[in-house]
């Protein structure tokens, strides 16, 4: 039986393979949702989903876009403003 | 619209929203660039041309066209190269620990090149003896 705390689903649920052969279920927190484009809403690429402890580990050049709206805007939304400040 | 001198701002990529210069023309696609971004080959897709075209030489050095943005008023930083310094090298702990662990073994080196050399001499003083 599990312990009482583990039977509530704020515990992601990972089946781990063991070095002897059995599965076993281990107990995770749950990750945070992935970053999104302030614009249009689509999942941005190359920035971590991870927990707050592990994002203070991560250099700053790994937890964004090395561009202008980097980690904020998709490269599309990024580019269509860029565009616009050019033709002002 | 892309030929050499014109004026464009960079989208995509780290130099974006930084002015370039279109300095030779290389393909359908593709053209070098230089002026506030680093020197180029760049994707015509990732370049938005503005209205102005640079007086610049086909093929121009990264000074010649520095000199034509300082007339347009605008500002290209040059990168800065530290001078280096000359590294002194560290001495290990560990290493002194190990060369002092080798000069034991050398002493007993010295011993046993002493040793038979005096072996030697011992011999040829008893071939000297019997020689007498």
């Amino acid at each position: 039986m599990t312990e009482p705390r583990f039977r509530s689903r704020t515990f992601a649920r990972v089946k781990k393979r063991l070095p002897g052969g059995e599965t076993k279920t281990h107990y995770v927190k749950r990750k945070p949702k992935v970053a999104k484009c302030g614009t249009c809403g689509t999942s941005l690429k190359g920035i971590p989903k991870e927990r707050p402890y592990k994002m203070k580990i991560l250099g700053k050049s790994k937890k964004t876009n090395e561009r202008p709206y980097g980690g904020n805007l998709c490269s599309k939304c990024a580019r269509a403003l860029i565009k616009k400040e050019a033709r002002l | 619209m892309y030929e050499t001198g014109r004026l464009c701002v960079k989208i995509a990529g780290r130099d974006a929203r930084q002015k370039c210069v279109i300095v030779e023309v290389l393909d359908d696609h593709f053209v070098m660039i230089d002026g506030q971004t680093r020197r180029r080959k760049c994707n015509i897709k990732h370049l938005e041309p503005l209205d102005k075209v640079l007086k610049i030489k086909k093929g121009a050095s990264h000074s010649e066209v520095a000199a034509a943005f300082k007339k347009e008023g605008f500002e290209v930083t040059e990168k800065k190269s530290k001078p280096k310094k000359e590294k002194t090298a560290k001495k290990r702990k560990s290493v002194e620990k190990g060369a002092a662990k080798k000069s034991i073994p050398k002493k007993e080196d010295s011993e046993k090149t002493t040793k038979p050399a005096k072996e030697t001499k011992k011999k040829t003083e008893s071939k000297d003896k019997k020689k007498k």
